[in-house]
């Protein structure tokens, strides 16, 4: 084996240019495929980063009005979520709805201390929020379970915000800021890489402006479902139950809307997986001309050392170890630009990583080491492929060509 | 002259040899021949003789029709390529016109080629080869490339190549036919103290004066041998 190695390396080193040339080809295919991977891959990343339970396995729904006529009610009736619903919603399917949280949205908030103001929303979320929209927490915490009791004025503020607002997002902790004409505690800094909302206890946005019961959204967290199918029946479940809490038919659209975060959920990974299958073929695609060129300079080769392999023919070289010389030269010029081709890829990859860093769509666009394994095999299969038609052609040379002048 | 036992290393019975075609050309049309262990024998023809034919015959580079040819005991005959190839390394050595050395590969590395076919380890054959290029007396060339030698030096190489396997004949095909006259006599003095050590060796040529420096000349014209020469050493020049 080492011996056959040895003779490789010498005729490949005999071969300078055209092994370079050659393993250009089969480099830049692998570089293409090591990158391409690689982007795929961080797409990938960046939708499971995004994809937690809490808002991949649910429904969300927002106000809606009716469609259709039902139980002598007009259409264009306004339907409104309310905190009620909640307990109408876990009482529907215990089985497959876990858990339900609701929002309530305070809009146009101007949120001011003694140096300066922000505008925007304060939004009312139950706890479970920070881990569903993978908040950040750098300084303090969130909401809790006690402030929700207690209805405190606590708020979560953005880090850019409490810049704005203190200067320096640290010393905001404790300190109190002045919204909807009350004075509030900074409970909490995040960070995130789109969110900039500021957060308040659900309860205390209920309050604020005289309890009607109505919410902005509600979300229920589903549980042992797994296809679409499953998916669906929830959200006709859903459908089904707020139409009877709220008069409309279970069939009408509108009366809610409903996002089925699931089914999108199932669908974007089916996306992805296409998107990796395609990767692949492209991949693979443009490492084929790579390899059909080796196939190409291994022909040349053959012919152009006919003379040789009709010498090593003559002193006792057997067909076999002719053809093993001609298909282990091929590997060898394959697998050898090949990883240099993965060398550069992953360089690549690993700068593209660097300047994308903080995007959310690609997230970590590198390749791990089961891809760089499979990489492997296929340089491997594909340079023994490539190899094997001239090295056949190379063991038809009859030893008798050795006599013959060059 | 070294023929105290009658042992015969080839011999060849009633060959017969067609290349077939539109028209099909025989050419070996029954031959006879026979050589002893330790003779020097030069085969001369003109171009189109059967010479290369039967040269490639006597190598087990090619096959024949019909007849029977038997290499020191071994008979060869409808052989597969293996071990044809087999039986080529290790029963023949030969030695070529255009010296046929492999370019990229050092004068050890060349000579050492056989033995790599035969799966022995390389510092051994590296060992053996360059005992080989002492008995040449090109030890001080043992890393030099082909193309950083002279054709003389190139062709002991090559002789060298030859013997690593102790073959049971050198076959060599116009071995001076690329080399001046001075080259050539060392080239023939090689061959001549490689016989009196005792090796068979079968030579091609048509150059009637190494031809000559041979013990025994067969003609062969047309696809026959012409004149059974008898063994008369330095006598037999027919120009």
């Amino acid at each position: 084996m080492f011996d056959l190695i040895r003779e490789i390396g010498q005729t490949l080193r005999h071969n300078k240019l055209r092994t370079a040339l050659t393993g250009f080809a089969v480099a830049w295919g692998i570089f293409m495929l090591i990158v391409l991977l690689g982007m795929s891959r961080g797409v990938y990343n960046g939708f499971t980063a995004m994809a937690t339970p809490e808002n991949a396995m649910a429904i969300s729904m927002w106000p809606g009005v009716t469609s259709k006529a039902h139980k002598g009610y007009k259409e264009g009736r306004r339907i409104e979520l309310r905190t009620s619903d909640k307990e109408a919603l876990l009482d529907a399917d215990p089985t497959h709805f876990e858990d339900v949280w609701q929002v309530k949205n305070l809009d146009s908030a101007y949120i001011s201390t003694n140096k300066d103001y922000i505008s925007g929303s304060l939004y009312g979320h139950f706890p479970q929020e920070a881990k569903r929209a993978k908040l950040n927490i750098i300084h303090g915490r969130f909401i809790n379970q006690r402030d929700m009791e207690m209805k405190r004025k606590v708020l979560v503020l953005e880090e850019k915000n409490a810049q704005i607002l203190f200067g320096d997002a640290e010393k905001a902790l404790g300190q109190r800021v002045d919204a909807y004409n009350l004075s509030w505690q900074v409970i909490g800094i995040y960070r995130h890489d789109w969110e900039n909302g500021t957060y308040i206890p659900f309860t205390t946005a209920m309050s604020i402006l005289g309890d009607d019961g109505k919410v902005s959204e509600t979300t229920v967290k589903l549980r042992n479902v797994s296809t679409r199918n499953d998916g669906d029946n929830a959200e006709q479940k859903v459908r089904e139950t707020m139409g009877a809490v709220h008069g409309f038919r279970s069939d009408d659209k509108s009366g809610v809307y409903i996002w089925n975060r699931f089914n999108n959920y199932l669908q974007a990974m089916s996306a992805n997986e296409i998107l990796s299958m395609s990767v692949w073929i492209i991949g693979l695609l443009t490492l084929l001309s790579g390899i059909v060129g080796v196939s190409n300079i291994m022909f040349v080769s053959v012919r152009e050392r006919t003379h040789e392999i009709g010498i090593r023919r003559a002193i006792g070289a057997k067909p076999r170890s002719i053809l093993m010389q001609i298909v282990a030269e091929s590997v060898a010029i394959t697998t050898l630009f090949g990883y240099i081709g993965v060398v550069f890829g992953t360089g690549v990859t690993a700068v593209i990583a660097k300047l994308t860093e903080g995007t959310d769509f690609l997230k970590n666009p590198t390749v791990d080491l089961s891809t760089a394994l499979n990489v492997t095999i296929v340089l491997i299969i594909a340079g023994a492929f490539a190899g094997l038609f001239p090295a056949i052609k190379a063991t038809k040379v009859k030893p008798v060509e050795a006599l013959r002048d060059e | 002259m070294n023929t105290s036992h009658w042992e015969m290393i080839i011999r060849l019975t009633d060959i017969n040899k067609t290349y077939p075609g539109a028209v099909p050309l025989h050419v070996l049309k029954g031959i006879n021949l026979e050589i002893e262990k330790g003779e020097f024998v030069s085969i001369m023809g003109a171009s189109g003789s059967g010479k290369s034919t039967l040269l490639n015959i006597i190598g087990i580079l090619d096959n024949y029709d019909t007849g029977e040819y038997i290499l020191d005991g071994t008979l060869i005959k409808n052989l597969s390529e293996n071990r044809a190839a087999e039986l080529r390394n290790r029963m023949i050595g030969f030695v070529f016109q255009s010296f046929n050395l492999i370019n990229y590969k050092n004068a050890v590395e060349n000579v050492a080629l056989p033995l790599y076919y035969q799966g022995v380890p390389r510092r051994r054959r590296n060992i053996m080869a360059m005992e080989q290029l002492e008995r040449m007396g090109l030890s001080d060339r043992a890393h030099h490339l082909p193309s950083e030698m002279s054709g003389g030096q190139k062709q002991r190489v090559a002789i060298a190549r030859a013997l690593i396997t102790n073959p049971s004949i050198i076959l060599a095909d116009e071995p001076t036919g690329a080399l001046d006259s001075q080259t050539s006599k060392e080239v023939m003095n090689v061959f001549r103290s490689l016989n009196e050590q005792g090796m068979t060796i079968v030579l091609v040529t048509h150059d009637p004066g190494v031809g000559a420096q041979t013990n025994r000349i067969i003609r062969i014209s047309d696809g026959n041998i012409v004149t059974p020469t008898p063994i008369i050493p330095n006598t037999a020049i027919n120009v």
